[in-house]
């Protein structure tokens, strides 16, 4: 927590309070009727168990994402039969993720895990918040919760008290894990995540701008490549839109569709939308001052298929806000058309030296399509563009070939499907890059080009894998890189096996009439049978 | 054993079968195992049939079966380990009956049960919760003891306190005396409550050994008297990426001499889930996972290994240590050769029901 004024934090005091007594949130019941359906389902059914001395218990002294409250709700329903209507839960959520949400910079570093990246790694702190919390579910399910002391140390009495055999599973049973829990991990937990922070204090004191409007969006879906397009959000209700999109994967591939979206915390964009011919979720995040947005949209009931998003808003404020820049690698002697998408564009850009535009095809303030030549020596590596005069983050990169290719992710997982739960795919990607000033591929300074297209196939990971005949059973690959898994079993030509797999991905890339090769590991592994909102 | 008949047309046929079961020549042998969702099955491996089914009171899922020396009662940890019950196994009849949670307390045997030699108490460990309007509270851990004359609904005549984490009991040959199995081994007076004695395991101190790693979720201990569980261990004095750096080991408890010893077998490779100790040749133990291991657990050999056309989880032998019995997982136990490892037999359970992590034991009769 920053340090602050004492006359400052007496006046946040005040703010809050007053802030807090309008809403509820002090634990006192209004005796006026709520206005809120969310606040109404508080009142109504959760009071019933957490209501003592006229005081809330427990739902006051917690702060979530909107996934860890919805959480929250579900369990009180399997775990203590709170029977909610679809409406009821939605609202129940809604109030309380707005009211006791997370600021955006305290759920920024697990914003992964939030859009349910596939293939990503966890990220606890040390071994011992690993091994306690992460053994068993993702350590962000820990990271996006703000208590206090107590109020952890009453989360680790839950914890056991639902699922006993916590200290007898693996890293639980090889230490006294429930005095840990109880004793150590509380203090350590409100360290690092207290309920009361700056942050929050700030965020849910201003005023958030409201997502309505039309927007210039960018992002990349792993095996279908790059796209631009345009979202137009329409306000239907407070913090509810409609939602149309158009998105350009390239020549003959225009999605079109439309959704909802609902605004959690002043910034956590949740959506689902009918795009082409798929049903899609999104899980966007609107940045501070509401000028641009970013995150995940995926396919409902496979969120591992996806694309990334960003997207700037369109209107007269915007000022050359670029959001994409297509192609991002610029062979050196060569002639290339590039695209610039963004808002308020003015038709004045900076590539950097030794990339001239020799042509302009299409000035709009969303979109600059420019031919560019690049001198056969112009300088190697990345540069920042600017437009207007204004120098953006996005970059060009200059090549001359492509010195390495990386399969991306480096280790994969698939899950082979069966029974009510369906298989999970892995979708990979081959990236160039160049070398650093080392010169030598695979170290830290090498230098993203982007996704290039890639032959895709696979092989025996290691000697067991060629014994075990893994890339037989483990299911097959697709030509745009997603590996398809077999189904779970039993299969009786592999006992103790069935259709798992270890496997190498190779990709096999073209560069003129070079040809590099890349790999990466996929694990073919069990179901998982929880596939709860955040891991 | 008497056989009560589900149905008039098998009455004859099963009645012959228990008068010829109930007065043996000499004493012949019964495997008990529990299944989904909530049954206790009485199979002759001699005859490889189920004889009959017992369904169990309560909400399931059955796990640990206890069963006293004179095997005529079976003790089950059922009702999402919350209840014993105990049924006679002649008459199918529940005639103790022990639920251990209340609405504002719920309390967890994980697997620890077991019944002293006479057959009149029976001893679960507990873990419980406080359940409160708006938050929970666990409390310490203790041994409950139950009269199991008590009937339909027991409460513990006392309790004394005892570690967390324990997964097997079983009273050993000396009066009073109950061994559990968690972090360590520990000796309890059952009379006075009182911990006499600690065997390490996690705290052994072994120069170059770490703590080994334990679980043992099955207790199969009758036949040689012998409690045993395989364990896996890493070896601190030998590079980390060594084949040497995670050992299999088996510790057996000695259950009339009182004594535990320890034995690594093998550089750490197989899964291997409970074992049992040969009743005849006391050196010999087997293991049961995917494989099945043969292992002497004075020279730290592995003898044999054989892998299963599936995985059972849990093991026992018979009396005259020339069968083996492997159970648990799935719908089947399979019946194997101690020597050969020929597989003999195998016996489906009612309606292909999972046994799931139920025990399976062994009475004489």
């Amino acid at each position: 927590m920053k340090p602050e004024t004492r006359k400052r934090r007496r006046s946040h005091l005040r703010i809050a309070g007053a802030v807090a007594l309008a809403l509820g949130i002090a634990g006192a019941v209004p005796a006026r009727a709520a206005t809120d359906p969310g606040r109404d389902v508080i009142d109504k059914k959760c009071a019933s168990c957490h209501l003592e001395d006229g005081k809330l218990t427990r739902i006051p002294e917690i702060r979530k994402s909107p996934e860890g409250w919805d959480m929250t709700v579900v369990r009180m329903g399997i775990w203590h039969k709170v029977e909610l209507t679809a409406d009821e839960r939605r609202a129940v959520v809604k109030y309380l993720a707005d009211r006791q949400g997370l600021a955006p910079s305290e759920s920024a570093a697990f914003r992964f895990l939030t859009e349910r990246r596939p293939n990503m790694q966890d990220a606890p702190p040390d071994d011992e918040l690993a091994q306690m919390c992460a053994r068993c579910h993702s350590y962000g399910r820990v990271a996006l919760q703000r208590r206090d002391e107590d109020e952890w140390r009453k989360l680790m009495h839950t914890h056991l008290g639902q699922f006993p055999s916590a200290e007898y599973s693996a890293l639980g049973r090889d230490r006294n894990w429930w005095e840990i829990a109880r004793d150590k991990m509380p203090g350590r937990l409100a360290g690092l995540y207290p309920k009361n922070t700056d942050a929050w204090r700030d965020w849910s004191r201003a005023k958030h701008r409201p997502a309505d409007g039309s927007w210039v969006v960018a992002g990349e879906r792993p095996g279908w490549g790059p796209y631009t397009g345009t979202m137009t959000a329409r306000a239907k209700g407070k913090d509810q839109y409609e939602v149309s999109y158009e998105f350009r994967f390239g020549a003959g591939n225009t999605v079109r569709g439309h959704g909802e979206a609902v605004i959690y915390t002043g910034y956590e964009w949740r959506g689902s939308a009918k795009l082409g011919n798929e049903d899609t979720r999104s899980i966007f995040a609107l940045n501070e001052d509401g000028s641009r947005i970013d995150g995940r949209w995926f396919l409902k009931g496979a969120d591992e298929i996806g694309a990334t998003f960003e997207a700037v808003r369109a209107d007269k404020s915007a000022k050359n806000a670029l959001v994409s820049v297509s192609p991002s690698m610029l062979r050196a002697g060569d002639t290339a058309t590039v695209t610039l998408a963004g808002a308020g564009l003015d038709p004045k850009v900076d590539l950097g030296p030794g990339v001239e535009v020799v042509e302009w095809l299409g000035k709009s303030a969303e979109e600059l399509k420019l031919r560019v030549k690049v001198a056969a020596d112009a300088t190697s590596g990345l540069r920042k563009i600017a437009v207007g005069g204004r120098e953006s983050d996005r970059t060009v990169a200059v090549y001359r070939q492509i010195d390495s290719v990386r399969v991306e992710p480096a280790f994969g997982i698939a899950r082979v499907g069966g029974g009510t739960n369906p298989p999970v795919s892995a979708q990979f990607d081959a990236v160039a890059f160049l070398d650093g000033a080392d010169g030598k591929s695979g170290t830290d300074d090498d230098v993203r080009l982007g996704s290039v297209p890639a032959k895709w196939s696979t092989e025996p990971f290691d000697e067991r894998a060629k014994h075990d005949e893994d890339l037989k059973f483990a299911g097959h690959m697709e030509p745009h890189g997603q590996f398809l898994p077999s189904f779970a079993g039993p299969n009786p030509n592999r006992r103790g096996l069935n259709n798992v797999g270890n496997l190498s991905v190779v990709a096999t890339v073209a560069d003129g009439g070079r040809s590099l090769n890349a790999k990466g590991q996929l694990v073919v592994t069990v179901q998982r049978w929880n596939p709860t909102p955040l891991r | 054993m008497r056989i009560l008949p589900i149905n008039k047309a098998r009455m004859a046929l099963l009645a012959l079968c228990c008068a010829a079961a109930s007065l043996p020549a000499v004493a012949a042998e019964y495997l008990l195992t529990v299944t989904r969702p909530n049954n206790l099955h009485i199979v002759d491996p001699a005859k490889r049939e189920v004889l009959r089914t017992i369904t169990l009171p309560g909400d399931g899922i059955p796990g640990a079966v206890a069963v006293p020396k004179d095997g005529k009662t079976a003790y089950v940890l059922t009702n999402r380990m919350e209840s014993v019950v105990g049924v006679d196994l002649d008459t199918g009849k529940p005639v103790f009956r022990a639920d251990f949670s209340t609405p504002q307390r719920r309390v967890k045997g994980f697997f620890a049960i077991a019944v002293s030699e006479d057959g009149k108490e029976l001893y679960a460990h507990q873990a419980p919760v406080q359940l409160g309007r708006s938050e929970y509270k666990v409390e310490d851990t203790y041994i409950a003891v139950f009269d199991t004359a008590d009937g339909m609904n027991a409460k513990p005549r006392r309790t004394f306190p005892a570690p967390r984490r324990i997964t097997v009991m079983a009273a050993t040959g000396k009066p009073d005396h109950l061994v559990a199995l968690g972090w360590d081994m520990y000796l309890f007076n059952t009379k006075t409550g009182k911990m006499e004695q600690t065997f390490p395991l996690r705290h052994w101190n072994r120069p170059g050994i770490a703590e080994p790693d334990t679980l043992a979720m099955w207790g199969t201990f009758e036949q040689a008297r012998a409690v045993s569980t395989p364990y896996f261990v890493a070896k601190t004095d030998v590079p980390p990426d060594s084949p040497e750096a995670f050992k299999a080991g088996i510790a057996v408890f000695d259950l009339d001499a009182e004594t535990l010893k320890v034995k690594e077998f093998e550089n750490a490779t197989t899964v291997m889930f409970s074992s049992v100790i040969n009743p005849v040749k006391r050196n010999e133990a087997f293991l049961v996972m995917n494989q099945l291991t043969k292992v002497d657990t004075e020279t730290g050999q592995v003898l044999k290994r054989k892998e299963l056309e599936q995985t059972f989880y849990t093991i026992n032998i018979s009396g005259d240590g020339k069968e083996l019995y492997v159970g648990g997982a799935l719908d089947k136990v399979a019946i194997y050769d101690a020597d050969t490892f020929e597989k003999k037999g195998e016996i489906t359970m009612p309606g292909g029901a999972d046994q799931s992590i139920g025990w399976m034991r062994v009475v004489k009769r």
